[in-house]
């Protein structure tokens, strides 16, 4: 029974509910991603975890232990902040010892464990300068350092790289990666960056409005969207979406028609969501697709790709396409061929997944 | 509305005073010329032209004078706030034609040698006539005036009348203890202990404080009472004279053994046990609390607290004679100074020295004289059997000085010879009845130190013992009354620091200076 | 600031201008040579409004600073207010050969540091113990209306401080007379006592000032990054140590910028409320610098003397805060400048 057990974990301030009642299960050694929008209550939800915000109901246990009385010190979590919480007139080295010493653990010990985390930072020729003397990917460095060094049962990330410019945050990911594949610890990691989600995650915790829309691998998540929010809040650029009508072996879109892998005859008639990858459609057609005439808009040229920003009747939408070293020959495309297996429906009403299986 | 009733009394007096001076013998020019003042005190910061004494005395001189007054402020205090408009005016670099203010004397007599001010022995022997007679019948008020080089640079604000303090006394507490007016230090220090002691005011409590002062100068004053001496003239700590010597007060043996005996009243709780930061509602609050038992203060405002009789039962504060010493004299140390150092000036930019010097004399003429004291007549005062005599409208409007100082009279910015006649006409029966019981003792007062005038070497000298001589003395002095050293014991050793400090250096030049002004 | 303000947009202005100045520069190549006129004009007209800002603040020091320093020499003159600073003939040291020849003097020297040194000592930390306990109040009305009582002596004039200290500690009638009675004490008359004079003065100085006082502290602590506390809860400090490691460390930049000022004010013992509060009786322990200054100099138009005094004060003000500047930068890398 070891991991981190949310059950119906609500926050509520006075009459003001926040998180509904998130019940998430992270095993051990998991890397588990809360990814949202701003205001969606991942942040609130981490801080409930560590103890920073107060639970208001529900069950929060961390290896079996319930910890909705514990305080903070002792749930045996430490947290990295988006600000990194560096304190400005340590040295690095002490800012690492900072809890060690409140834990009073022998100075000897202390010493050898922050050199052996400085070590895997890359830290050691910086133990004895202040945070204000770092570049920002070092200060982050020192930030997971001081949590590192705790050996805690449950790293707690707060948006740990929301400060950091694209190249860096790119590189720290990785580094964070790293970092679980070799200290597997229990990990839960907040952000509103869905790449970051996708790329560091076991399962993604995605959430909206302060409930749970989808929990997941990344290409399970990627794949089979459950709603429209999923959908539209993974993937780069997100998926398509167009209102559509089933018909029998397909669905109308304005004056195209779709195919839809499965059986559709049970739904005829019925107002759908259709949903398209940016990266599912071919520019040249074959017996598994059916064509979607487009106005092209712009083509906004990547490298190897292009993005094709279109319309279709009222929906505007976006494609990719590859280049092959070229854009000229793109600017003529006026419509494009979607693979039948690889169209996902979805209720107009609730947004939810269509299943169309056999 | 004020402004309205000052017109129309204006109009009034002039249409009253005009036909008596129709002679014209008091003009002093045809054609009117102006003059620009500086005037700063404390009761009225600036030289008002609207003044009813002014606009009497423009018509009958011809002399206008224009408020020209720098840093006017309504600063009282004794260091800087008297001072402080006449060094702004210096500063600003321009003299007014007339400088009148308090604290004059040191002022001009510094300045007056520098150039700032004109000196004034010829044109008065030339050109007033009044002062001069003045002078004649005065010499040594004439010699306190001079400066250093022999000149007077001021003309100033002579004081009348003898009393200025007095000793008071709870003579109801007196009756209701079955006690005699004290006679002698020793009958007095009965009557303290017994004030002290035997719960006068009837409350139960033994609160009373025998003695208390609102200054508390006044409490070493006492040392008077064992032959010592004080204060030798109305400055807190000056210099005293006797017998033509310079002398002070803090280096005597009667000094010392009425420390000593003041510590031993102390101790035993017959003086104020806060007399040092009390301050200057002492009086007000000790006696209408009905806790104080007896004062060293002016006549005129202390008898006014026999109001008090509507509030507390048969409450009586009287003036009674100082208690002679065991040696069996009897002084009154404080008087009214003959002559002060406040008055006015003439700047060195004046171009009417003549005039101006005859409009000073004009102040010093019969007419002058009364509208300096008494204010306008037919507005302030009539003339009653060839006296003037204040109208009772004008002594009901409240204090009465204020009241002068606001027409333009008594102003102590101007030189003038004050006539007592002005407050007897106002002072309380009590106040009255203790001056006259004053008046029964002829030998009573003594003679005051009036000054003196250095040379900038003397004064060189002076600025550099004195200050600190002064401050050590009064550091002992307190010291001792409080019970912090014996001054019996410190007194040889006490005489030797201050020597030390260049006190024997400081009386030859005080001494110098003293025989150079006062002819020896 | 300049090169920011010349960097608007992004649009790099500088190059454009150097340009076009490097053109008017070769055209007149020939004819002048000097071009550092051409370019300080150019930098004035482009940069007008910056200096324009920068005007009132010269006026200010010129007109209130340099100025009065003029006014200087008179410590070494023997000065006469008509004769003016200038006319007035030099005497080289006389004056402070006076002032050191007077043992007051020296003892009024004496006074005014160790005063001071108290003031330090007691006074500095006051503010910031307070600041530290004010923050740690959690109810907002308790707290506002906490800190608007301890704010308020500050805006009471000197005169009325005083007069609650006298009454306060009035051998008959005091609070602290009072309370000494219920324990059988006698009545001391604190105010006569020079023992008595340095504790009075001080504890009055922190009484007034210590609320005030406590706001820029505040202010310091409420920039602490929030956070640091709760990177520290999680951690496993507790309040104690979350405000000796925290909370102090990050406001020690304030603290040692307003020691430094405080030390420059060394020399300045609040005047007003000596005058107000001393008798002959403790100038032993009481009698400073400027209130010595006032009885002597002022007294009797010494202004030269009280010059001379004003200026070795200001001398010795400006080695200590050169001093505690030099130290504080070395030592924890803050300072004044």
């Amino acid at each position: 029974m070891s991991g981190v057990n949310l059950d119906g974990i609500v926050k509520a301030y006075g009459a003001l509910q926040v998180v509904h009642g998130i019940d998430l299960n992270v095993a051990e050694k998991e890397f588990v991603v809360l990814v949202g929008p701003s205001g969606c209550g991942k942040s609130t939800t981490l801080r409930m975890v560590a103890g920073l915000e107060e639970i208001t109901d529900g069950d929060l246990t961390i290896d079996g232990r319930r910890m909705n009385r514990v305080a903070p010190k002792d749930r045996d979590v430490a947290m990295v902040f988006q600000n990194y919480a560096l304190y400005p007139h340590l040295n690095v080295a002490d800012n690492m010892a900072f809890g060690l010493r409140i834990r009073k653990m022998p100075k000897a010990e202390i010493k050898t464990t922050i050199d052996d985390v400085a070590e895997i930072l890359g830290l050691t020729p910086y133990l004895d300068r202040r945070p204000a003397d770092l570049s920002g990917g070092q200060r982050q460095r020192v930030a997971m350092g001081r949590a590192i060094v705790r050996h805690p049962k449950v790293f707690l990330f707060d948006e740990p790289l929301s400060n950091l410019d694209a190249k860096l945050r790119t590189q720290m990911r990785a580094e964070i990666k790293r970092l679980h594949n070799r200290l597997g610890v229990t990990s839960i990691y907040v952000t509103h960056d869905q790449v970051e989600a996708m790329t560091l995650a076991d399962r993604i915790v995605v959430m909206n409005d302060g409930r749970i829309e989808q929990v997941g691998t990344p290409m399970e998540l990627f794949n089979n969207p459950a709603n429209t929010f999923v959908a539209g809040f993974l993937g780069s650029p997100p998926m398509n979406q167009m209102k559509g009508v089933i018909t029998d072996g397909g669905a109308r879109i304005g004056d195209a028609e779709i195919k839809i892998d499965g059986q559709t005859a049970d739904h005829v008639g019925r107002d759908v969501i259709v949903g398209i990858r940016p990266e599912h459609v071919t520019l040249g057609a074959d017996e598994t697709t059916s064509t979607l005439p487009i106005n092209l808009d712009l083509v906004e040229p990547l490298g190897s790709e292009a993005l094709l920003h279109a319309r279709h009747g009222d929906d505007n939408l976006v494609f990719k396409a590859d280049t092959n070293g070229d854009i000229n020959h793109l600017s003529g495309v006026d419509a494009v061929h979607v693979p039948s297996h690889l169209v996902k429906v979805f209720d107009a009403e609730t947004g939810r997944a269509l299943s169309m299986g056999a | 509305m004020r402004k309205l009733t000052i017109a129309a009394t204006l109009l009034a007096g002039s249409a009253i005073t005009t036909p008596a001076f129709a002679d014209g013998h008091l003009r002093i020019s045809e054609e009117p010329i102006e003059l620009t003042i500086q005037m700063n005190h404390r009761a009225y910061p600036i030289y008002d032209e609207e003044w009813p004494v002014e606009q009497v005395a423009r018509e009958l001189t011809g002399i206008h004078l224009i408020n020209d007054t720098v840093g006017a402020n309504m600063r009282s205090d004794e260091n800087t706030g008297r001072t402080e408009a006449l060094n702004l005016m210096l500063a600003s670099g321009s003299i007014p034609d007339i400088v009148g203010s308090s604290r004059i004397r040191d002022f001009v007599n510094q300045f007056g040698p520098e150039g700032a001010f004109v000196p004034l022995n010829d044109l008065i022997e030339e050109h007033a006539p009044n002062i001069a007679a003045y002078y004649a019948t005065r010499p040594d008020i004439e010699a306190a005036v001079k400066a250093s080089d022999g000149q007077m640079y001021y003309i100033p604000y002579l004081p009348d009348g003898k009393y200025g303090r007095g000793y008071w006394i709870r003579t109801d507490w007196l009756e209701a203890l079955d006690l005699e007016v004290p006679q002698t230090v020793e009958e007095y220090e009965n009557v303290l202990r017994a004030f002290k002691t035997q719960d006068p005011n009837g409350n139960g409590l033994a609160d009373e404080v025998p003695f208390f002062a609102r200054q508390w100068p006044e409490l070493i004053r006492l040392v008077t009472l064992w032959d010592g001496r004080a204060h030798g003239s109305d400055t807190y700590h000056d210099f005293l004279i006797e017998d033509g010597k310079i002398d002070h007060g803090y280096i005597g043996e009667g000094y010392r053994d009425g420390i000593a005996n003041l510590a031993r009243w102390y101790e035993e709780g017959l003086i104020d046990a806060e007399v040092f930061t009390r301050g200057s509602s002492a009086r007000d609050f000790l006696l209408s609390e009905n806790l104080g038992g007896s004062t060293h203060d002016w006549f005129a405002s202390t008898s006014g607290y026999n109001r008090l009789s509507s509030e507390i039962d048969g409450f009586a504060f009287e003036a009674f004679l100082p208690p002679a010493s065991p040696s069996g004299r009897r002084i009154e140390e404080h008087r009214r100074i003959l002559v002060k150092p406040d008055g006015w000036a003439i700047g060195f930019e004046n171009e009417h020295v003549v005039e101006t010097i005859k409009y000073f004399d004009f102040w010093f003429s019969e007419e002058g004289r009364r509208l300096a004291n008494f204010g306008v007549e037919g507005q302030q005062y009539d003339m009653v059997d060839g006296e003037p005599i204040f109208k009772q409208e004008f002594l009901d409007q409240g204090p009465v000085n204020r009241s002068l100082y606001q027409v333009g009279a008594q102003l102590q910015g101007r030189g003038y010879f004050q006539d007592y006649a002005y407050e007897a006409q106002w002072s309380n029966e009590f106040a009255l009845e203790g001056i006259a019981l004053y008046d029964t003792m002829p030998d009573l007062l003594i003679p005051d130190f009036l000054g003196v005038a250095f040379t900038p070497e003397e004064q060189a000298i002076y600025d550099r013992t004195w200050g600190s001589i002064r401050d050590y003395m009064l550091e002992r002095q307190q010291g001792w009354i409080l019970g912090n050293g014996d001054v019996m014991e410190d007194w040889d050793a006490y005489i030797a620091q201050l020597d030390e400090m260049g006190m024997q250096e400081l009386l030859v030049v005080m001494q110098t200076a003293y025989d150079r002004q006062y002819g020896g | 600031m300049s090169d920011r303000n010349s960097d608007v947009g992004g649009i790099p202005i500088e190059e454009v201008v150097v340009e076009a100045s490097e053109a008017v520069r070769k055209d007149k190549q020939t004819r002048t040579p000097d071009s550092t006129w051409v370019r300080t004009f150019d930098h004035f007209r482009r940069e007008w409004q910056i200096y324009a800002m920068l005007l009132p603040t010269i006026i200010w020091f010129l007109v209130f600073l340099y100025k009065p320093m003029y006014g200087l020499q008179i410590a070494f003159k023997d000065y006469s207010i008509f004769r003016g600073a200038a006319g007035s003939p030099w005497i080289g040291f006389e004056h402070f050969e006076t002032l050191f020849n007077n043992d007051q003097f020296i003892r009024a020297v004496k006074n005014t540091i160790t005063i001071s040194f108290y003031n330090l000592l007691f006074g500095f930390p006051a503010p910031i113990i307070l600041a530290l306990m004010f923050n740690e109040v959690l109810h907002a009305t308790y707290k506002r209306t906490a800190q608007t009582i301890v704010y308020l002596p500050h805006f009471i004039s000197s005169v009325i401080i005083a007069g609650i200290v006298i009454t306060a500690f009035s051998p008959t009638v005091g609070v602290i007379n009072t309370i000494m009675g219920w324990f059988g004490l006698d009545p001391i008359y604190f105010l006569t006592q020079p023992e008595w004079f340095r504790p009075i003065f001080v504890g009055t100085g922190i009484w007034q000032e210590a609320g005030f006082g406590s706001i820029v502290f505040l202010a310091a602590i409420a920039g602490v990054n929030p956070s640091l506390y709760e990177s520290a809860v999680v951690d496993g400090a507790n309040r104690w140590q979350m405000m000796w490691k925290i909370t102090i460390p990050s406001i020690l930049p304030t603290i040692l910028i307003m020691l430094i000022i405080r030390i420059g004010n060394v020399m300045e013992v609040s005047f007003e409320l000596v005058i107000l509060l001393y008798q002959p009786a403790t100038y032993e322990t009481a009698d400073v610098v400027n209130t010595w200054v006032y009885r002597q100099g002022l007294q009797s138009g010494q202004y030269d003397l009280a010059a001379a005094a004003g200026l070795f004060n200001a001398v010795v003000a400006f080695t200590l805060v050169m001093t505690a500047n030099t130290l504080s930068r070395r030592f924890s890398r803050t300072s004044l400048w």
